[in-house]
C-alpha cells in the first residue's frame, strides 16, 4: 500500500508544478498550493504508517532514469525527516495562498516552489547513489532559482544567488565524490549495498568519504565556515521560500550526514564525531553572536538557524562520540535529542520566517532599526512571532525548552566518561550550549522588543496593518505546532526512538512517560505540561496582585523621560544597533565590526557641527578572512588566464605557429 | 592614634569631620514629612555661573559628607524625591526645568539654591532670563547665598531629613 503513496507524492507534486505552470493566473497559486498539499498529505500518511510500524517502505522502478532505475526506501529515520518537512511546506503553501499578491505568483515561481517542495520530500526517501543525488541537485536548483525570484529590482538576491549557488555545488560535488566511492567500493550503487559492504572499506576510504560528505552536507546544513551562503540567501528569498529552505531544507543536510556516516557507514572512529562536535560547537557560537548584532530581520533568523544546525551537530557528534566509546544507550539519547532539536527547529524557524515574511509585507522593510510598535498593529503576527521567540530561546512551556533539555541531559550524563576526548568535548559542549542559549535569547528579546514593541521607528512601521488570514494561517499552524510540541513531547518522541533505531539498532528506549518525560537510562525526569499549568498559575497570580495593588496606588500617565530634551523622536528610542552594541564590544575579536563616524563642520567655523554620521556595519568576519582571499585568488587566476587568451587573432595564430615550429623542432 | 581611639571614632560619625550645622527648624513644607529622613536629590543647573555647583559638590565632598544625613544625589528625576536647582532659569533651561519636575514622582519637592535661583541676582532683566525659579515652577524650599555656604546647604537639607 505504502509504496503507491510515493508515486501519489511524486505524481501530486508534479501535478502542482504543472498547475503552476499552466494554469490561469488568478487560480494558480491556489492550484499548485492545492496538489502541494496532496504530495504533503501522501507523504505523511506514508511515513507516519513507517513510523508506528516500524517498517520500511520500498520502491523500484527503472522506467524513470535510464541505466540505473529509480530506488526509494523510506525507513523510519528518512520519514521524521520527511514529515517535518511536509508540516512546514503545508503551512509555507498556506502562506503562500496569502503572499501571491505580493511576488511568487509568477508562471516560473508557482512552478518551481511545488518541484522544490516535491524534490525535498523524497530525498530522504531515496535509496541509492543516482536517486538522491539526482533528487539533491533538483532540490538545490529549485531553491536557488527561489531565491533569484526577486532579481530584476534587487541586485543583492543576484549576489545572494550566485553565492548559493556556488556553495550548494561544491558541497553537492563532495558528496557526488563521497557517495560515487562508497559505490565503487561496495560495486552497488543501492544504499542497501553499500551498507552490506561497509564492514570491509579501508580506514582510508571511509575517513576520506567522510570528510567529504561532512564538507558536502555541512555546507547546506549552513554548518560554520560553510554558513555564508545562509545570511545572504535566506534574506533574499521571497519569505515562503526562506521559510521552506530554513525549516526543512537545511535538516537534509544533517539527514545526510547521518545517513551517510551512521547509516552507509555504520559510525566511525571518535575523531570523525569529536569533528562533528567541534564544528557544532563554533556553528552555534558564531551564528548565536552574529545573530545578536544582525539588524536585518530576516539575516538575523537566518544566522540563527546556523546556531540551530551546530546544536543539532552537536547532539549528532555527542550520539557518535557515546557510540564509539559504547555507551549506546547514551548515544540513543543524543541522537533523539538531535532529531528532536530538528523537528522543533522546523516548527519555531518556519513560523518565524514567516511571521518575519508578514513584517516585511506589511512595512516594506526587514531593518529592525525602521520598525517598531508592531505588535499592537498587527496583533496576530506578532504574537505569532513572539511564540516563536520564546521556543527558540528555549523557554518553557514551549518546544525549544524540550529538546535544549534532552541535549543537556544526554551530555551531562556521558560526563563521567573513561575516554578522554568525551572528557574534553563534553563540556565544552555543555558551555557552548550554555553560552549559545543566552545569546539566541538575547538576539531574540532584540528582534521582539525593537521590532515589535516600543514606537514605530518609520512612517512605514508606522501604517503598518495586519497581512491577509492566509498568510497568519500558515505562520499560526507552525506556531500552534511548537506550543503543542512543547505540551505533549511525546507524542514524538516514540517516532524519533524509532528513527535512532535505524541507525542504532538494538538499544532500547532511551525515553518514557506520557505526561512526564522521563529517562529510562539515567536519571532525569521533566514534566512540560506541570511546568506550564505552574507558569500559567505564577503569571494568574503576578496579575491579579498587579490589579489588586493598582487599585490602592493612582497611576500618572508622564511623558517618557528623555532628558529633558525638547524635540523627542520615535527615532530616539534603544536601537537594534544600541541594544547589541555592549555585546559587540565584548566580542570584537569575533565580530571584527566596522565603525566609522564622520563630523563635517561648517564653513564659518570649525566649533559648529554641520553633520555626524555614523556607520556601523558587521560583515561576516570568516567570510572576509577565508572566502574573499578565495574569491579574489580565482579572480587573479582568471587574469593569468586573460594575458594568454586576449581575444587577438593575431596571437592565436603566433601560438599556432610557435607550437608548429616547437613541434618541428622536437621531432627533428 | 590607638586602635580604641579609631574604633571611638568611626563609632562616633561627625567628629573626624566639621561641626554639625543644626537644621533649620520650623518651615517644612508638607511633602517633606514622607521622606523618613532619606533624599534622593536630582540636580539641574538652570543657567548656574557654576559658583553654586563648587559649594555643592563641596557639601557633597569628605569634609562636610552631607550623605550621612540620608541625602544623596542621584541621576534621574526618575528616582528624585526634590530637584535642586541652581541659577536663574535661562530661555533654554525652562523648558527641560518643566520637564524634569513633571518627570517626578510625586511628592515631590524643589528647591531653589543659591541667590539666582531665588530672584535671578544679577542676572535679572539679562536678555537669556526667563526669570528665578519660583517664576517657572513652584518652590518648596529655598537657600540664599551667592553662593551659600556648604554648611548653609546642610542645614537646608538636614531640616528636610529630620536627621
Amino acid at each position: 500500500m505504502s509504496d503507491a503513496t510515493l508515486v501519489v507524492v511524486a505524481a501530486a507534486g508534479l501535478s502542482a508544478a504543472a498547475m503552476g505552470a499552466v494554469a490561469p493566473a488568478r487560480v494558480r497559486v491556489r492550484a499548485a498550493a492545492l496538489f502541494t498539499w496532496a504530495a504533503c498529505g501522501a507523504a505523511i500518511v506514508a511515513s507516519l504508517a513507517v513510523v508506528s510500524s516500524g517498517r520500511p517502505v520500498a520502491l523500484h522502478t527503472s522506467r524513470i532514469l535510464p541505466l540505473t532505475g529509480v530506488t526509494f526506501v523510506l525507513d523510519p529515520l528518512g520519514a521524521v525527516f520527511v514529515i517535518a518537512t511536509a508540516a512546514v511546506a503545508v503551512a509555507a503553501t498556506i502562506y503562500w495562498i496569502g503572499y501571491a499578491s505580493q511576488g511568487l505568483s509568477t508562471r516560473t515561481a508557482a512552478a518551481i516552489l511545488p518541484l522544490f517542495v516535491t524534490s525535498m520530500l523524497l530525498v530522504p526517501a531515496a535509496a541509492s547513489v543516482a536517486t538522491f543525488l539526482w533528487l539533491w541537485e533538483l532540490m538545490a536548483l529549485t531553491s536557488m532559482l527561489l531565491v533569484l525570484v526577486d532579481h530584476r529590482h534587487s541586485a543583492h538576491a543576484r549576489s545572494a544567488a550566485q553565492w548559493y549557488g556556488l556553495m550548494t555545488h561544491v558541497g553537492a560535488a563532495a558528496i557526488l565524490l563521497a557517495l560515487v566511492m562508497l559505490a565503487t567500493h561496495a560495486g552497488g550503487q543501492s544504499f542497501a549495498a553499500i551498507r552490506a559492504h561497509a564492514g570491509h572499506l579501508s580506514p582510508l576510504v571511509r575517513n576520506i568519504a567522510f570528510v567529504l560528505a561532512l564538507v558536502g552536507f555541512g555546507s547546506k546544513a549552513g554548518m560554520v565556515p560553510f554558513h555564508v551562503w545562509l545570511p545572504k540567501a535566506h534574506p533574499e528569498a521571497p519569505s515562503p521560500a526562506s521559510a521552506l529552505m530554513s525549516g526543512a531544507m537545511v535538516n537534509l543536510g544533517i539527514y545526510g550526514i547521518i545517513r551517510v556516516a551512521d547509516g552507509l557507514m555504520g559510525g566511525g572512529p571518535s575523531w570523525w564525531w569529536l569533528t562533528v562536535t567541534a564544528l557544532g560547537i563554533v556553528s552555534a557560537l558564531f551564528g548565536a553572536l552574529h545573530a545578536v548584532t544582525s539588524t536585518d530581520l530576516k539575516r538575523l533568523l537566518a544566522y540563527s538557524t546556523a546556531d540551530n544546525m551546530g546544536l543539532v551537530l552537536i547532539g549528532v557528534g555527542a550520539s557518535g562520540l557515546f557510540a564509539a566509546s559504547h555507551h549506546l544507550a547514551l548515544a540513543s539519547l543524543a541522537m533523539v535529542a538531535a532529531l528532536l532539536l530538528i523537528v522543533n527547529h522546523a516548527a519555531f524557524k518556519g513560523s518565524l520566517f514567516l511571521a518575519a515574511g508578514s513584517v516585511q509585507v506589511a512595512t516594506g522593510t526587514r531593518d529592525l532599526d525602521r520598525l517598531g510598535g508592531l505588535l499592537r498593529r498587527m496583533p496576530v503576527s506578532g504574537t505569532i512571532f513572539l511564540v516563536g521567540a520564546l521556543a527558540i530561546s528555549g523557554l518553557p512551556p514551549l518546544n525549544g525548552f524540550v529538546g535544549e533539555w534532552l541535549l543537556f541531559q544526554s551530555l551531562l550524563h556521558g560526563l563521567p566518561a573513561s575516554n578522554l576526548a568525551v572528557d574534553v568535548a563534553v563540556p565544552a559542549a555543555v558551555s557552548a550550549l550554555a553560552l549559545t542559549g543566552g545569546l539566541t535569547a538575547a538576539a531574540f528579546v532584540k528582534a521582539m522588543g525593537i521590532g515589535f514593541l516600543g514606537r514605530p521607528r518609520s512612517p512605514e512601521a508606522a501604517d503598518a496593518t495586519e497581512v491577509p488570514p492566509a498568510m497568519q494561517l500558515g505562520a499560526g499552524l507552525l506556531a500552534g505546532a511548537c506550543v503543542v510540541l512543547g505540551l505533549a513531547p511525546m507524542l514524538v518522541i516514540p517516532a524519533l526512538t524509532r528513527a535512532t533505531a535505524v541507525i542504532l539498532p538494538g538499544v532500547g528506549r532511551s525515553l518514557r512517560g506520557g505526561v512526564q518525560l522521563e529517562l529510562t537510562n539515567a536519571h532525569g525526569v521533566v514534566a512540560p505540561a506541570l511546568l506550564a499549568l505552574s507558569l500559567a498559575l505564577g503569571v494568574g497570580v503576578v496579575v491579579a496582585g498587579r490589579r489588586l495593588l493598582r487599585r490602592q496606588i493612582e497611576v500618572r500617565r508622564a511623558e517618557v523621560w528623555g532628558c529633558g530634551r525638547r524635540l523627542q523622536t520615535p527615532r530616539m528610542q534603544y536601537t537594534a544597533t544600541s541594544f547589541a552594541e555592549p555585546l559587540q564590544r565584548v566580542f570584537d575579536d569575533v565580530l571584527r565590526p566596522d565603525q566609522d563616524v564622520e563630523v563635517s563642520h561648517r564653513v564659518e567655523s570649525r566649533y559648529f557641527v554641520d553633520s555626524v554620521a555614523y556607520r556601523s556595519t558587521s560583515e561576516d568576519a570568516l567570510e572576509r578572512s577565508i572566502y574573499r582571499p578565495a574569491v579574489s585568488g580565482i579572480n587573479w587566476w582568471g587574469r593569468q588566464a586573460r594575458l594568454v587568451q586576449n581575444g587577438s587573432v593575431h596571437r592565436y595564430l603566433a601560438f599556432g605557429l610557435v607550437t608548429l615550429v616547437v613541434i618541428l623542432l622536437v621531432i627533428t | 592614634m590607638s586602635l580604641r581611639s579609631v574604633i571611638h571614632t568611626l563609632h562616633r560619625p561627625g567628629t573626624a569631620t566639621e561641626a554639625l550645622p543644626a537644621p533649620i527648624a520650623g518651615n517644612v513644607p508638607d511633602a517633606a514629612k514622607s521622606l523618613s529622613g532619606s533624599l534622593a536629590l536630582r540636580h539641574v543647573d538652570a543657567g548656574s555661573c557654576n559658583g553654586c555647583e563648587l559649594e555643592i559638590s563641596s557639601a557633597f565632598g569628605p569634609v562636610y559628607d552631607v550623605e550621612r544625613f540620608g541625602v544623596r544625589l542621584v541621576a534621574s528625576p526618575r528616582h528624585a524625591d526634590a530637584v535642586l536647582v541652581t541659577g536663574p532659569v535661562t530661555r533654554n533651561m525652562s523648558g527641560p526645568l518643566v520637564k524634569t519636575v513633571d518627570a517626578m514622582p510625586q511628592p515631590r519637592l524643589v528647591i531653589a539654591l543659591g541667590d539666582c535661583a531665588r530672584d535671578c541676582g544679577m542676572f535679572r532683566g539679562g536678555y537669556g532670563v526667563e526669570g528665578a525659579v519660583g517664576e517657572v515652577v513652584p518652590v518648596d524650599v529655598s537657600i540664599p547665598g551667592c553662593p551659600p555656604h556648604p554648611e548653609v546647604i546642610i542645614q537646608a537639607l538636614r531640616g528636610l531629613t529630620n536627621r
